[in-house]
């Protein structure tokens, strides 16, 4: 297994080079991120040269390239615009840990992200965590209740669930347990943000302020989650194992959770491993909706700004953990499922 | 199993991790004055509740340091920490700050050849450290800006700047090296203090990396910044060492929230005090939720611009007779009253918020289809088919129109287009990612490269200076030229010149009768389409009092502001 999983992650090396090239000339077609630096107006033309030329995006791109790959320390800068290269480089480049400098803010791109990271992790973790056992719970009792009463009740929300875009979920949410709730005298939610300036930032405020953003993200996923569980449950229980189990007298509770859910829970670890990296991303839609700093809002705020340091900080980061996780499905799957070996 | 637990334990510690991370990093500090003495006193009186202003912002700063940002959110910001020399009141008229009165020629603050300003500073100044204020500041200030090492977001005004000399401690005198009318305006829009950022400077270099620039804590306003959380907010706590009269508010609390729904709800229920940049369409539900809608016109108006460039665009507009058809043919007052709810006006000026240059005031050209048929009549545009287009020499009257996909713009390329087609012609409407739309000429952006006949969007001169440079025939991009901001490819010498004399006239009557020239003259011509004027529009809660703003920054009384419970 040791030796898989490093021939694995030497597999991801030249995977995330090329991810890197196409990324970064992706990013060069975004937009300018010197041309909206003039604030209402467009960028004065004497500023933009000088920008262009400071913030050495006056390079071709290959250059460009270079430098946030592997630095620009053996080479110098013309800063003052006379022709003449006189100051040294001073980037490092992402092989030396230097992911470079926001565009935006003009702080080093893994201290903006660090911050983000702490608050995406607390909004993202707490929403799988609910999707995961909310789907289980609905899509197990389903399974085993197959064209009840409750199993088309829950079919019927879960058909709504999946139907309604997040935004939607969010904004009426938002409006129904914010502003009707505290208009009707009933106790009410925040609407945006991660705690109430008053009160200061503190855990409960935190907590307090995750729920509606959490149950917003959650509705979706555990929508389809629960659908696809159910789906996998019926598979498996009306498998030649299954009913040996049963016709050998293993109790009820042992059938389904030990012997049925566990193989069920093949394919919805391959869903679950290709969500995780992704969490790491963040909630574009909600975090923007509920204000939450988060990656999601990082990644969107930087690309209208052409801020590319960021944004590739923020993608590379999603490619490292999505080829990791790929690694840890790999190695769940050999845990639920001992006949796989990759040795 | 153990393996099973040990899962569910990491996963466990991970949400707690990042709880913990997220909910104890940056507690804020209180504001409460503390007693000198060590011994408690006997039975604690009540501590009164701080009082925290929670503000709206839809857009987040980039930077919060003088110099190193263009936008506008942070220029106002400035003026909570870090005042400027000379502020704008609610008329827009400039008022002193560090300055102990306005440079003018009647005072001997402008010299007669318009190159030499020289300003008095307030003795009382000091920083939020207890740093005396001083002219070596300014100089210090101006040095930075024009330094080839910090990549400041803009170097203008400054650069037009010779010399700044400080014969004492509390005179600045300013020498440029031609007369630069718009000085007023645009000089001095915060300060650094050197005895902080020159050790840095002299060491590195640059300040680009000093800790100040990226958490200015010192400052002179009324205010000291606290902390900025990227993405989430940023606090500001009353300055106890300012020098002029205490805030009233002891915490100012900048929220970020990009989403104009989320903005209104929150508004709604109560969970801000302050909301900027309010849609047209909010106003009504927040009028009735009990808010106040302020609206303040900010030297912005929408603007239908004619791209007059003969190789590109349609030959009928280069006739003046067919641009004032254009104008006579659509509805503005009905615009600005069915789809703005009678918020917004027609402007019939470029100078519609600075009505001092905007003299004599002009009237703009009223909804007038039958005048508007007669001009394209005389111009010779008939419609000779009877397919509803009207054509001359082969080529039909078919106009095209850009401007972003902001929803009430395509509100109003629709009525325009209903407007227009009653008349003959066709619009060609397209709404265009304001992204793309506003990509420079280098990039092949299309207003930029003027693509389209008629391009919209909001501008104005350099408010609240009346300049207007980027109409400059040295403005046009090209190949050679593609910085230029002339996106309407309009050179007009008389335009030209009156612009270039302008921009050097110190004297504001000398300048006022030019700019009164060009107003006249962009109206005859008519190489604008005024549409609506773009005030700011702000939403203000119950409990804030005292609240005014200005067309040029909202805190220039932020000192004033009050919460009442």
């Amino acid at each position: 297994m040791a030796r898989y999983i490093i021939k694995r992650l030497i597999q991801g090396i030249p995977l995330l080079f090329i991810i890197s090239v196409v990324l970064f000339a992706l990013m060069m077609s975004v937009g300018d991120p010197v041309a909206t630096m003039g604030g209402r107006r467009v960028t004065r033309a004497d500023d933009y040269e000088r920008l262009k030329r400071q913030l050495g995006l006056d390079k071709p791109i290959y250059v460009q390239y270079i430098y946030w790959l592997a630095g620009n320390t053996w080479t110098k800068t013309d800063l003052n615009g006379d022709g003449v290269a006189e100051t040294p480089g001073t980037r490092l480049g992402i092989l030396r840990g230097d992911f470079g400098t926001s565009l935006v803010d003009r702080r080093p791109v893994m201290q903006v992200i660090a911050e983000r990271i702490p608050n995406t992790l607390i909004l993202m973790l707490s929403g799988e965590l609910i999707v995961i056992l909310g789907a289980l719970i609905v899509g197990v009792y389903s399974a085993l209740r197959q064209y009840s009463a409750l199993d088309h009740v829950l079919t019927a929300f879960s058909f709504i669930g999946y139907s309604m875009p997040i935004f939607f979920i969010a904004l009426i949410s938002m409006f129904v347990f914010s502003y009707l709730f505290k208009k009707w005298g009933l106790p009410y939610l925040p609407t945006v943000g991660m705690f109430d300036p008053q009160a200061g930032k503190t855990f409960v405020q935190v907590v307090y302020h995750m729920i509606l953003p959490v149950i917003s993200m959650s509705v979706v996923s555990l929508a389809s989650y629960s659908r696809y569980i159910r789906s996998t449950m019926l598979d498996v229980l009306n498998q030649d194992y299954i009913r040996t189990a049963r016709s050998k007298g293993l109790p009820r509770r042992e059938v389904i959770f030990v012997h049925a859910l566990k193989n069920a829970s093949l394919p919805i670890a391959t869903i679950v491993g290709l969500d995780l990296p992704f969490l790491l991303g963040g909630a574009v839609v909600t975090e923007r909706i509920f204000a939450w700093p988060g990656m999601g809002r990082l990644f969107l705020d930087h690309v209208n700004r052409a801020d590319t340091p960021v944004v590739m900080g923020s993608l590379m980061l999603v490619a490292v953990a999505v080829i990791v996780f790929q690694i840890l499905t790999d190695v769940v799957y050999a845990w639920l499922d001992p006949r796989i070996r990759y040795d | 199993m153990l393996r099973k637990s040990v899962a569910y334990t990491i996963f466990a510690l991970l949400v707690a991790a990042s709880m913990v991370l997220s909910g104890c990093g940056g507690t804020p500090t209180v504001v409460t004055q503390i007693s000198s003495g060590d011994t408690p006193a006997p039975s604690p009186t009540p501590v009164p509740e701080k009082k925290v202003a929670t503000l709206i912002f839809t857009q987040e700063f980039d930077n919060l340091a003088p110099l190193y940002s263009s936008m506008w959110f942070v220029w106002t910001t400035w003026q909570m920490f870090d005042h400027w020399a000379w502020e704008f009141d609610s008329n827009n008229e400039p008022f002193p700050v560090l300055v102990t009165e306005i440079p003018t020629i009647e005072n001997g603050g402008v010299s007669a050849d318009g190159k030499v300003i020289t300003m008095h500073l307030r003795k009382d100044l000091k920083w939020s450290d207890n740093v005396p204020l001083t002219a070596e500041d300014f100089i210090f200030t101006w040095q930075m800006a024009v330094s080839s090492q910090n990549t400041v977001a803009t170097t203008y005004p400054y650069d037009m700047i010779s010399t700044v000399e400080a014969p004492d401690p509390q005179t600045v005198v300013v020498t440029f090296s031609e007369p630069f009318a718009p000085w007023l305006a645009n000089l001095w829009h915060g300060i650094l203090p050197a005895h902080i950022l020159s050790p840095i400077y002299q060491a590195d270099g640059t300040i680009d990396n000093a800790e100040w620039i990226k958490r200015p804590t010192v400052g002179c306003g009324p205010y000291n910044f606290a902390e900025w959380e990227s993405g989430s907010y940023a606090r500001f706590v009353r300055n106890d060492n300012y020098w002029g009269t205490p805030a009233k508010i002891d915490e100012i609390f900048i929220r970020f929230v990009p989403d104009d729904a989320s903005q209104v709800t929150a508004l709604k229920a109560g969970d801000a005090d302050l909301g900027t940049f309010i849609s047209y369409s909010d106003v009504p539900g927040l009028q009735d939720a009990g808010l106040k809608i302020v609206i303040e016109p900010s030297g912005y108006n929408e603007f239908m611009f004619f791209t007059l460039n003969a190789q590109k665009n349609n030959p009928a507009l280069q006739d003046v007779r067919v641009r004032k058809a254009i104008a006579l043919a659509i509805n503005r007052d009905g615009i600005n009253t069915d789809l703005h709810f009678g918020l917004t006006k027609t402007p019939a000026s470029f100078w519609d918020a600075l009505p001092y240059y905007n003299n004599p005031p002009l009237t703009p050209y009223p909804f007038d289809p039958a005048q508007a048929k007669t001009l394209l009549d005389e111009a010779g545009w008939i419609d000779t088919n009877g397919d509803g287009v009207r054509e001359k020499d082969g080529v039909k009257l078919e106009i095209s129109h850009a401007t972003t996909i902001r929803e009430d713009r395509q509100d109003v390329q629709a009525v325009m287009q209903q407007n227009l087609a009653d008349v003959g012609i066709k619009l060609d409407v397209n709404p265009v990612d304001d992204t793309l739309f506003f990509a420079s000429y280098a990039d092949n952006g299309p207003a930029a490269r003027g693509e389209y006949d008629i391009q919209e969007w909001s501008d104005g001169p350099l408010f609240p200076d009346p300049d207007i440079y980027y109409w400059l025939c040295d403005q046009i991009p090209t190949d050679a030229n593609p910085t230029g901001e002339n996106w309407f490819y309009i050179c007009d010498e008389q335009l030209d010149s009156l612009i270039k004399l302008q921009s050097t006239q110190v004297d504001p009557v000398a300048r006022q009768a030019t700019i009164s020239k060009i107003n006249q003259l962009f109206y005859e011509k008519v190489y604008i389409i005024g549409m609506w004027q773009d005030p700011d529009v702000y939403a203000l809660g119950t409990r804030l009092q005292n609240v005014k703003f200005s067309g040029v920054t909202m805190f220039y009384n932020i000192a004033e502001w009050d919460l009442v419970p």
